[in-house]
C-alpha cells in the first residue's frame, strides 16, 4: 500500500511541475494580438500597457516568476525529499518487517521440519532400540539356556568321570593287594549266585 | 557222556590243553606198549615217564595202562571230554595259583558239571573277582563291574559329602 502512495505522490508532483512549466511558457511567450485595432483608445491603452509592461517590467516579472518557480520547485523538492525519505524509511521498515516475517515463517517451517525429522529419527531410534533390546533379550535367554545345558552336561560328564576316576583309583589301589586265594570265597559266592544261569547256558548252548 | 560215567576227571585236569597233553601222553604210552609187544625178547625197552596228571587220572579211575582195554577206555574218555565237555573261560586279575585252581575246579565240577574245563585268561584291570564266559553268555563277576553297578551309590556319597562340606 505504501508503494501506491508513493506512486500517487510522484504523479501529483509531476502534474504540478508540468502545470508550472506550462504557466511559465504562456506567461513569457504571450504577444499582443490587437496591434491593428482601429480604436485609438485601444491603441492608447496598448501603448500604456506597453509603457507599463515594458521590457524591464517584464524582465522583473520573469525574474519574480522564476524565483517563485524556483522557490516552489525548491519547496516541492524539499517535500519530495522528505516524502522520499519518509517513503524510503517506511519502505525500509516494510521491507524489514516483511523480510523478518518471511524469515520467521521460513525459520518456523524449517524448525518444524527439523522437529518432524527429529521426531521421526527419535521414533526410529526407539523402535530400533526396542528391536535390539528384544533381540538382545532373546540372545541372552538362548545363551543362558545353552550355558545351563552345557553346565549340566559338563557336570554330568564330571560326575561320570569322577566315578570312573574313583573306581579306577580304588581298583588300582587294591587290585594288586588282594591275593586270588583271598578272593576265592568272593568268587565262589558270585559263581553260586550265577550257577543256574551258567548251567542253563551250558546245557542249551551250541 | 553217560557211557563214560564211571571215569572221573581229576581237578588237576582243568583245561583243554591238559586234556590234549593227556591224550598225547596216552598215545605215546600206547605206542610204546605196542612196540614192546612186537619186539623180540631180550631187548630193552624204555617206558615213557608219566606225568602227575596221568598218574592222578589213572589212580582216580583205577586203570591199568598196561591193559589195552583200559588205555582204549581212557583214550575214548579223553576224546569225549575234549569234544563234548563244557568249557568255561575265566579271566582273573592275576595268574591263579595251583591251589586256587584246584579249589575252583572242585567247586565247578561239583556244582556246574563233573567234566567242565576252564581256560584261564588275564585281565589286570578288573581289580578283583573274575569274568566268566560260557558258550553264549558272559558273567562279569569282577569288582570293577560291582563298582559300576554301584556308581549311583558312589555319586550320592560324593555329592552328599560335597553338600556337607559346602554347608
Amino acid at each position: 500500500m505504501t508503494i501506491w502512495w508513493l506512486v500517487l505522490i510522484l504523479a501529483a508532483l509531476g502534474s504540478v511541475g508540468i502545470a508550472f512549466i506550462w504557466l511559465a511558457v504562456n506567461v513569457s511567450g504571450g504577444k499582443p494580438k490587437a496591434k491593428d485595432a482601429p480604436n485609438s483608445y485601444e491603441e492608447a491603452a496598448e501603448q500604456d500597457v506597453e509603457h507599463i509592461f515594458n521590457e524591464d517590467f517584464r524582465e522583473e516579472l520573469r525574474n519574480r516568476g522564476r524565483l517563485h518557480f524556483e522557490k516552489i520547485i525548491g519547496e516541492n523538492a524539499m517535500f519530495l525529499q522528505q516524502d522520499l525519505r519518509l517513503t524510503t524509511s517506511q519502505l525500509n521498515e516494510y521491507m524489514k518487517t516483511e523480510i523478518t516475517r518471511k524469515l520467521k515463517e521460513e525459520f518456523d517451517k524449517y524448525e518444524q521440519s527439523i522437529m518432524d525429522a527429529k521426531q521421526l529419527a527419535i521414533e526410529s531410534i526407539q523402535k530400533t532400540n526396542a528391536v535390539i533390546d528384544e533381540q538382545r533379550q532373546q540372545l541372552s535367554d538362548q545363551v543362558q539356556k545353552e550355558i545351563v545345558t552345557e553346565k549340566q552336561q559338563l557336570l554330568q560328564h564330571f560326575e561320570q568321570n569322577m566315578a570312573d576316576i574313583v573306581n579306577h583309583y580304588v581298583l588300582a589301589a587294591i587290585g594288586n593287594q588282594i591275593d586270588l586265594t583271598d578272593q576265592l570265597e568272593y568268587i565262589l559266592t558270585d559263581l553260586e549266585a550265577n550257577k543256574q544261569a551258567i548251567i542253563e547256558d551250558i546245557q542249551h548252548g551250541a | 557222556m553217560a557211557r563214560e560215567q564211571a571215569l572221573v576227571l581229576p581237578v588237576l585236569v582243568a583245561s583243554p590243553v591238559d586234556v590234549g597233553r593227556l591224550q598225547r601222553e596216552l598215545a605215546a604210552i600206547d605206542e610204546v606198549l605196542v612196540q614192546l609187544a612186537l619186539r623180540q625178547g631180550g631187548s630193552e625197552t624204555k617206558m615213557p615217564k608219566t606225568s602227575h596228571l596221568m598218574d592222578q587220572i589213572v589212580s582216580d579211575n583205577q586203570l591199568n595202562l598196561l591193559q589195552e582195554a583200559d588205555r582204549k577206555k581212557l583214550a575214548e574218555f579223553l576224546e569225549l571230554v575234549k569234544t563234548k565237555a563244557p568249557v568255561l573261560h575265566m579271566s582273573f586279575g592275576a595268574d591263579p595259583s595251583v591251589g586256587f585252581m584246584e579249589k575252583l575246579m572242585a567247586w565247578l565240577r561239583q556244582n556246574i558239571s563233573p567234566y567242565v574245563l576252564v581256560t584261564v585268561g588275564l585281565q589286570p584291570n578288573i581289580g578283583a573277582g573274575c569274568i566268566v564266559r560260557s558258550t553264549n553268555r558272559q558273567f562279569d563277576l569282577s569288582l570293577r563291574q560291582d563298582f559300576l553297578n554301584k556308581r549311583d551309590l558312589l555319586m550320592n556319597k560324593i555329592i552328599g559329602g560335597q553338600a556337607e562340606v559346602t554347608a
